[in-house]
Order: C-alpha cells, then structure tokens, then sequence
C-alpha cells in the first residue's frame, strides 16, 4: 500500500456500485489480505478463494461499512479472517494424519517467513506495545500468535506445544487479557 | 449459558476473533453473532482491537485470475487485467457492452411477454436475459407421504425468503407455521412464519449466505406464534433438503 489511498472513500463509492475504486480497493488490499489467509489456510488456492468470496461480499456489502468497525483495512481483515477460519474449521481431517501434515506445511511456510511469535512481535513494534507484549509470558504469548496467525485451535495447539489442552486454555485466556491491556494502550 | 452476560460474551469474542474455536463452537457464536446485537458488538470490538497484529504479515501478490474472477462474480467483463488506471479510463465499456445486451435482452424477452401474456413474470425477463438462474439457496419441504408442499427460495446475497405453498397446509386455528434452519451440527434455529396457502416472503436477520450456508435442511413445525432465536420447534410437519443453486 505506497500509494495509501483512502480505503473509506473508496468503501463509500464501492456502496454506490463504482467500479474503478472496487479495482483500486483490491490492488490496495488483496496482496495483504492474501497473506493473513495464506498463513491460515497454508494452500493457496484454498486462500485465493476466500479473498475472492471475501471481495465478492464487499462488493455487496460495502455500505455496512462502519467507523465502529476500526479502520476499513481491520474491517476487511476481519471479513477474510473469518472466512479462512470457517474454511479452515470445516474441513474434515483426520486428527492423527493433519498434525504430521500440519508440521510440514508450517515448515515450508516457516523456512521463508518469520513464525507467528516474530510476527506478533513485529506488529507489537508498529503500535509501540512491544515492552507491554515483554511482560505477557512466554507460553501465553506464544498461544496467542499460534492463534491469531494459524489459527489453530485448542487441541491443535495442545499437539503442537506439546503441552495439556488444561494448560493451553488457562495460557490463552490469561494471554487474551493481558493482550487487551496492551492494545488498548495502543490506542 | 446466557449469552447476556458482558464478560462472558466478551471472552468468547475474543477466542472467536482470535481463532481458537473448534468449528461447531465456532458456528454456534456465528449464530449468535447474527442474532444478539450484543455478542456482534463484543467481536467487532475484539476486531478492531486487534487488526492491527495482521499488519505484520507479509503481503503475498494474487495470482492474475483472482481479479478476474472477483470481476466476473459482481457482474464486471472478467477479462480486463488492466491496472485500475488503465481500466477506469476504459471502465465504460466494460460495463456498457454488457448492459447494452442485457437491454437488448429484456427488449428481446418484453416483447415476446407482449406476445405471449402471462407466460412470464418480471424475474424471468431478468433471468432470460442472463441466460442463468442467480445464485440462490432453494429448499422443497415435503409432507410425511414425500409431496412437495412448500418451496423456499433467496438469492444468496439477499435477505428475502420466497416462499411458495404449493399444497395448502392444514393449521389448528391461532396455531402459526414456523420455518427451520437444521445447521450441520447444531440446534434448529427459526427463519420466520411461512404461510398455509400461496405465497409470501419472510425477511430473515441475515443473509441467506450467513444463515443458510452450513444448512443442509430445513423443517417446519406448527407453533403457538412466531419462535424466537433460541426456542425450540414442536415436532416438524414438513423437512426437506437445502441446497446451493450454483
């Protein structure tokens, strides 16, 4: 996004059925959001295809775009975030195989990417929340950047950590908490 | 549960934001979501709160068909990969071809309806232009002896529930018609009141691709008066099956 452009203003005029700033919301948008899915979903057709029902619906839903939602760009996030994770969650895979296949997928996507726990560390940079993320501990944190990047669940993160689901949900929501203070200091 | 309570709403936003549902925990609060003004308000503020964390993941270019396809599903060319610059200059065409046909179409279809009155209703001029039935989630709900008593129908993107009462359906009088949406996986929840005979349309609380999208099957039940999210059917009289129209 070097050109920033004004994502509500184009938003207001996609309402009104404009084309042209349609086109210029994705070129702005799509690679980003392709990313947040591609981190999910780890497949990239699967991915592309939630950013394309993703737009589809903002096509359509343009006009429920609210200031109360954040920013338009945390609004979009929102919409495709939650269609890789329906996609995600509605597959049907087998437990045992999905964790050996999961291993590798995230290696591959590991090998060239930064992991999640870099990642949540970045983004705590860019708001000037990293001291506030230091003081969430190790495990909590770590959970939540599984979470909010791979978007894995409970039990997954369980196998993943090597830990006891019991341990993972405490972490989690003592993390949720503690993550709130900080972003809401971001603010 | 009561779903009413703040901290409790607001801690199951956060692990759905988040993502760490498993998928019939997670549809059940996308239930939620479409119903409580309140449970919608505790995830978009989670939302808001934390959109910012994506913006550290690297950006990844779409491959050249997305756009297309994108273009092709909200009714563009889906052929021009132009930049945005290039193509708003051109934007023009791109939509007058098309419309010109659809015009040309409808005149086509107008005309034909002048000469054979009553063959058609004003969807079908629209439909006949495009030459396909929109997207659509359609539902036929049988009798206990298998006759198709009721079709329901709404463009996926649409609010609007048609419903057609092809046989008329014999109700205790003071008693009403609940329709039902069965999720995979969940508890029934009520889409509206259909009516015994002809036809109607229900307004639903969301759209059709929200509800209806894990909804394999649908019923209908005879109650008191209109169910609320959250109340249970009395036994079904009709069910049948709920499927995609594309």
């Amino acid at each position: 996004m070097a050109a920033s452009p004004d994502l509500a203003g184009l938003l207001a005029r996609i309402a009104l059925g404009d084309r042209s700033s349609f086109r210029r919301l994705y070129d702005a948008t799509a690679p980003s959001l392709l990313g947040v899915a591609l981190r999910i979903l780890r497949d990239r057709s699967r991915a592309e295809d939630v950013v394309q029902e993703a737009f589809v619906s903002v096509w359509s839903r343009a006009a429920s775009y609210r200031e109360g939602a954040g920013a338009p760009i945390t609004w979009l996030t929102a919409i495709v975030r939650n269609r890789a994770l329906d996609a995600l969650r509605s597959e049907s895979r087998h437990p045992a195989d999905s964790l050996t296949d999961d291993e590798d997928a995230m290696q591959d996507i590991e090998d060239e990417r930064p992991n999640p726990l870099g990642l949540l560390t970045q983004a705590a940079d860019a708001l000037a929340i990293r001291a506030c993320l230091e003081t969430i501990d190790g495990s909590q944190r770590q959970c939540l950047a599984l979470a909010y990047y791979h978007g894995l669940s409970h039990s997954e993160m369980a196998a993943h950590l090597g830990s006891p689901i019991g341990s993972v949900k405490v972490w989690l929501r003592r993390g949720l908490e503690k993550i709130r203070r900080c972003l809401e200091r971001a603010k | 549960m009561n779903y009413e309570r703040p901290e409790l709403l607001d801690r199951l936003a956060a692990e759905y934001v988040f993502g760490t549902m498993n998928g019939r925990v997670r549809r059940r609060y996308e239930r939620l979501r479409a119903r409580s003004p309140a449970a919608d308000a505790a995830a978009t503020a989670w939302e808001a709160r934390t959109g910012a964390l994506a913006q550290s993941v690297p950006p990844v270019a779409p491959s050249p068909g997305l756009w297309s396809a994108i273009d092709r599903r909200t009714g563009g060319s889906g052929v021009d990969d132009a930049p945005a610059a290039v193509r708003s200059a051109i934007g023009w065409w791109t939509w007058a071809l098309p419309l010109t046909g659809l015009v040309l179409g409808v005149l086509g279809t107008v005309a034909f309806v002048r000469l054979a009155p009553d063959a058609l209703v004003p969807i079908d001029q629209v439909v006949q232009a495009r030459g396909t039935l929109p997207e659509s989630y359609v539902g036929l709900l049988t009798d206990s002896t298998g006759a198709a008593t009721i079709l329901a129908s709404s463009t996926r993107h649409g609010r609007t529930l048609s419903i057609k009462v092809l046989r008329p359906i014999d109700v205790p009088a003071g008693k009403v018609l609940e329709l039902w949406a069965l999720p995979r996986g969940g508890e029934p929840f009520p889409l509206g009141v259909v009516p015994r005979e002809g036809k109607d349309s229900v307004e639903m609380a969301d759209t059709s691709e929200k509800l209806l999208s894990n909804v394999p099957r649908l019923a209908v039940s005879i109650e008191d008066g209109p169910s609320k999210p959250g109340d249970a059917p009395e036994g079904f009289i009709l069910t049948g099956h709920c499927v995609k129209l594309w």
